[in-house]
C-alpha cells in the first residue's frame, strides 16, 4: 500500500518534470506539457469468485460501465482516475457439490470501483500506437440487498484493492483515440466473510477484466 | 299367462340387479373383500371434540405400553430374534442375484428350508418372500440363504413399529414447535408452501375419506392374559379429517396392510405425523401444519392394534415398509415420511429400497427412535438413512432447545426437529394436530367389561411426543425446499444440515446431528458475501 502510494506519489512530483522536457521532445501539435484527457470505459469482468458469480448470476463474467479521467505527460507517464459501476439482480442461492441450486429470492449486487493508477505509455509522442501499462490501488463499494432480508442482512462496505494493467492505445483523431486493455484487480476483505463465497472460500471480489476505453483529448 | 311372465321378468331383474350390484361393489374394492367389506358412504359429518388433553400418547406412558405389549399378543407369528428384534415367522425375505429362474429360486430355497415355498413376488418389490414353516427359525433360513453366491441379501420379516408418541391444542397457544423453526418467517418467503409437492407418509394410514367399512373383531388376550371377546361384524364410519381435508389433495393412496388402496388409519399416529406435514393453516381452524399445501400420499405400511384385531392379512414388516418405499418412489413423491423405525439386525430390504428412492429423485426423512432411556439401541432405518444422501435421520428437541428425554442418540443421528417431551412443559410440551379422539378409539385399553367398537369419525387435537413427530417437521421444511427450487435429494439434505441451528458441541454430535433444522435460513439460501 505504501509502495503504491509513493508510486503515485512519485507520478504527480514527475509531471513538472515532464512538462519542462516536452518543449523539446515533442512534434508540432503535441501537447506541450501534461494533458488532461476523459474517458468512457466498458469493461466486462471475469470474477475471480467464479463459483459465487455464477452460482447467483448464473455467470461470472459482468460487464462495468464508467469513465474517468486521465493527466498524460509528454514523457509518458499518465496517472488515471476512474469510476466505474456494476449493478446486476440475480437469485439467492444454494451451492451443493459443486451445484448451484437458485432459489428465486432476488439478489441485487452494486459494485463501485473508484480506481487510482499510474502508468507509461510508450513512445507516447510518437507514434499512433501506444502500448502502455499501469498499476495502482482503488477503492471497491459493495452493497448487496436481497429479498425477506432484515437490515443487518444486506450488506454495505468498501475495501481497498490493488489492480495492474497493460493495452494499446489507437489515435484515431487529434482529439479521439481508442485503448483495449486487460486488467487484473484482487479486491480482498469483502467475499469470503458469508454467503455462497464463503462456502466455496473465494475472498476475492476482483478478477480479469478486458476495458475498452474511449478517450477524449490529445 | 302374461301376469306371470311380468312377474317373472320383474323377479329375474331385480337379483340380476342385486347380483350385479354385489359384484361391483366387491370388483370396486379388490383383494380387500375377502378381509374386509366397503360400504356405500352414507357418513354423517366428523364430530370435532376440540383439544383432548391426554399423556398417554408418549414414549414409555403405560398406555403405549399396553398398546406395544397388546399387539404382540393379538399375533400368534410373532417370534423375538437373537438380536431381541421381533419378527414374523413363517417368512423370510430374500433378493436373488439377477437373471435367475423361478426353478433356481426354488431348488436354492430347498437347499436351506424343506418346506419353503415361493409366492409370486409382491407388487413394488425386486425382492421375494419365501414362506417356510412357522415353526422353523426365520433368522437361521436367512443366513443359510446369506451363505450362498446366489442370494445378494436375506432376512426375516422384522417388524417396523412407529416412532410417535402421541398427546393434546391451537397455534399461538399450542403449537411452540412450528416458531421454534421460524417457520412463520418460512412462509414469508413462500406462501404458496409446497403446493407442487407431493409428501408420501408412510404410516399407519391417513383419516383422508368419508367411507364404511365392515370388518370381524376376533377375540384376544391382552398381556396379562385377559380375554377380551369377540365383538363380531361391525360397521366402522370413516371421515376425511377436516383438518386434512379436501379429498383431492391426496393422491394414489395405497395399503400394504390390507392390500388394496384405501389406506385408513385405524390408529391416528399417521393423521397426526400427516398433520404435521401439512395441515390446513390459517384458516381459522385448529392447529397449523408446516408445509400446508403439500399434496399427501397415504402409504399404510404400518399395522396398529385394530388392524390385527380385525385379522389384517399383512404386518408392518421390513418388505412391506420396503413395498412403500418403492410404490411411493414410482407413483411421484418427491418427499417420503417415515416416522417410524426398529432396531436390532440390519434391513438390506430397506436400504436398497430407500437407495432405489433416493436415485429417483425422492428426499426421505427417518424418524431417530425414541428408546434413549431403553438402552440408547441403535435404530437401524435411521442408521440407513444416515450413509444415504439424501435421506435423512431425525432426532427430537424439546421446548427448550433441549435433547428430548427419549431421542435415541448415536452416530447415525443427522437432524433435529421439534419431537416434545411429556415432561416439565404441561401441554406446551406436546406437538399438537388433529387425529382421532383415541379415548373413543383405543377401546382395548378398558377392561373387557368396557371394551366396544371403536369410533373413527370423532376427531379431536391431540398432543403426541416422539422422534414420530419431528420427522414430519423435516419432511415440511424439505417439501418447501423443494417448491423454492432445490429438488436434488442430495442437495436438500445438504441445505438442511447446513443451516441447521447447531446445538449441543459445536458441530454434528451424535444428539442433535448438525442442529435444529432452521426453516427461514433453508428457504432463503445465501446471497454472495451474506
Amino acid at each position: 500500500m505504501k509502495t503504491i502510494a509513493a508510486c503515485v506519489f512519485a507520478a504527480f512530483a514527475a509531471l513538472p518534470v515532464s512538462a519542462q522536457s516536452a518543449s523539446v521532445s515533442t512534434s508540432p501539435g503535441d501537447p506541450p506539457g501534461a494533458a488532461f484527457r476523459g474517458f468512457f470505459v466498458v469493461t466486462q469482468q471475469s470474477f475471480a469468485a467464479s463459483t459465487t458469480f455464477d452460482a447467483i448470476f448464473g455467470g461470472s463474467s459482468q460487464p462495468f460501465f464508467g469513465g474517468g479521467v486521465q493527466v498524460t505527460t509528454p514523457n509518458g507517464i499518465f496517472v488515471e482516475f476512474g469510476i466505474t459501476h456494476f449493478s446486476k439482480t440475480g437469485q439467492r442461492a444454494f451451492v451443493s457439490n459443486g451445484q448451484a441450486f437458485p432459489l428465486g429470492i432476488p439478489l441485487t449486487a452494486t459494485i463501485t470501483p473508484l480506481e487510482l493508477s499510474v502508468g507509461y505509455r510508450f513512445g507516447a509522442t510518437r507514434w499512433r500506437l501506444i502500448p502502455y501499462a499501469a498499476g495502482g490501488f482503488g477503492r471497491y463499494d459493495y452493497k448487496e440487498e436481497s429479498g425477506f432480508s432484515a437490515d443487518d442482512e444486506n450488506l454495505n462496505t468498501h475495501h481497498i484493492g490493488y489492480l495492474v494493467n497493460g493495452g494499446v492505445e489507437v489515435r484515431l483523431q487529434k482529439w479521439i483515440g481508442i485503448a483495449a486493455d486487460g486488467q487484473y484487480t484482487h479486491v480482498p476483505g469483502i467475499l469470503g466473510e458469508g454467503g455462497v463465497s464463503q462456502d466455496a472460500g473465494e475472498t476475492d471480489l476482483g478478477g480479469v477484466a478486458f476495458r475498452f476505453k474511449v478517450i477524449v483529448g490529445r | 299367462m302374461p301376469r306371470a311372465f311380468l312377474r317373472n321378468c320383474f323377479l329375474t331383474l331385480t337379483i340380476a340387479a342385486i347380483a350385479t350390484a354385489v359384484a361391483g361393489r366387491v370388483s370396486l374394492h379388490g383383494q380387500a373383500g375377502a378381509f374386509r367389506t366397503f360400504l356405500p358412504a352414507s357418513i354423517l359429518p366428523p364430530i370435532d371434540r376440540g383439544v383432548v388433553a391426554d399423556t398417554s400418547h408418549a414414549p414409555d406412558t403405560p398406555q403405549a405400553l399396553v398398546r406395544e405389549g397388546m399387539r404382540h399378543s393379538t399375533v400368534t407369528l410373532d417370534r423375538v430374534g437373537i438380536s431381541g428384534s421381533s419378527y414374523i415367522a413363517g417368512r423370510v425375505i430374500v433378493k436373488f442375484r439377477g437373471g435367475m429362474s423361478t426353478q433356481s429360486r426354488v431348488r436354492a430355497m430347498s437347499t436351506v428350508s424343506p418346506t419353503a415355498s415361493l409366492p409370486e413376488q409382491p407388487s413394488y418389490a425386486n425382492f421375494d418372500v419365501i414362506r417356510i414353516d412357522p415353526g422353523e427359525n426365520a433368522e437361521a433360513v436367512a443366513a443359510a440363504l446369506r451363505q450362498r453366491a446366489d442370494v445378494e441379501y436375506a432376512q426375516p420379516a422384522y417388524r417396523v413399529r412407529s416412532t410417535f408418541v402421541p398427546n393434546d391444542q391451537y397455534y399461538k397457544e399450542l403449537q411452540w414447535n412450528l416458531p421454534l423453526i421460524d417457520l412463520e418467517r418460512a412462509w414469508d418467503i413462500q406462501p404458496a408452501a409446497g403446493s407442487n409437492i407431493i409428501v408420501a407418509v408412510l404410516d399407519t394410514g391417513v383419516s383422508y375419506t368419508n367411507t364404511a367399512v365392515r370388518v370381524h373383531a376376533n377375540a384376544f388376550r391382552d398381556d396379562q392374559g385377559t380375554l377380551y371377546p369377540s365383538l363380531g361384524d361391525l360397521t366402522l364410519n370413516f371421515v376425511a379429517a377436516p383438518e386434512l381435508a379436501p379429498v383431492s389433495r391426496f393422491v394414489s393412496p395405497r395399503d400394504f396392510i390390507w392390500n388394496d388402496n384405501v389406506p385408513l388409519d385405524f390408529d391416528g399416529h399417521g393423521t397426526h405425523v400427516s398433520g404435521t406435514v401439512g395441515q390446513l393453516t390459517n384458516n381459522g381452524l385448529g392447529m397449523a401444519g408446516v408445509a400446508f399445501n403439500v399434496k399427501i400420499m397415504p402409504v399404510k405400511v404400518l399395522d396398529s392394534t385394530w388392524d390385527e384385531i380385525f385379522n389384517a392379512p399383512a404386518f408392518g414388516t421390513d418388505d412391506v415398509v420396503a413395498r412403500g418405499i418403492r410404490y411411493a418412489a414410482d407413483n411421484g413423491a418427491n418427499i417420503i415420511n417415515m416416522s417410524l423405525g426398529r432396531t436390532g439386525d440390519p434391513a438390506p430390504v430397506i436400504e436398497d429400497a430407500i437407495k432405489y428412492a433416493v436415485g429417483k429423485g425422492v428426499f426421505i426423512a427417518v424418524a431417530g427412535g425414541n428408546s434413549f432411556e431403553d438402552g440408547n439401541p441403535r435404530e437401524v432405518l435411521a442408521e440407513i438413512a444416515s450413509r444415504v444422501q439424501g435421506a435423512v435421520s431425525v432426532a427430537a428437541v424439546d421446548p427448550a432447545r433441549q435433547h428430548a428425554h427419549y431421542s435415541t442418540t448415536g452416530s447415525y443421528i443427522e437432524l433435529s426437529a421439534p419431537g416434545g417431551t411429556d415432561r416439565g412443559f404441561g401441554n406446551n410440551g406436546y406437538v399438537w394436530q388433529q387425529t382421532y379422539d383415541f379415548t373413543l378409539t383405543d377401546t382395548f385399553l378398558l377392561p373387557p367389561s368396557l371394551y366396544g367398537p371403536p369410533r373413527f369419525d370423532v376427531l379431536a387435537y391431540i398432543g403426541y411426543v416422539g422422534t414420530s413427530q419431528a420427522t414430519p417437521h423435516v419432511a415440511g421444511v424439505a417439501a418447501m425446499l423443494m417448491q423454492q427450487g432445490i429438488k436434488n435429494p442430495a442437495a436438500v439434505e445438504a441445505a438442511l444440515e447446513k443451516f441447521a441451528t447447531d446445538l449441543g458441541d459445536k458441530g454434528r454430535d451424535n444428539t442433535f446431528g448438525y442442529g435444529l433444522i432452521e426453516a427461514r435460513n433453508t428457504l432463503r439460501g445465501l446471497g454472495l458475501a451474506k
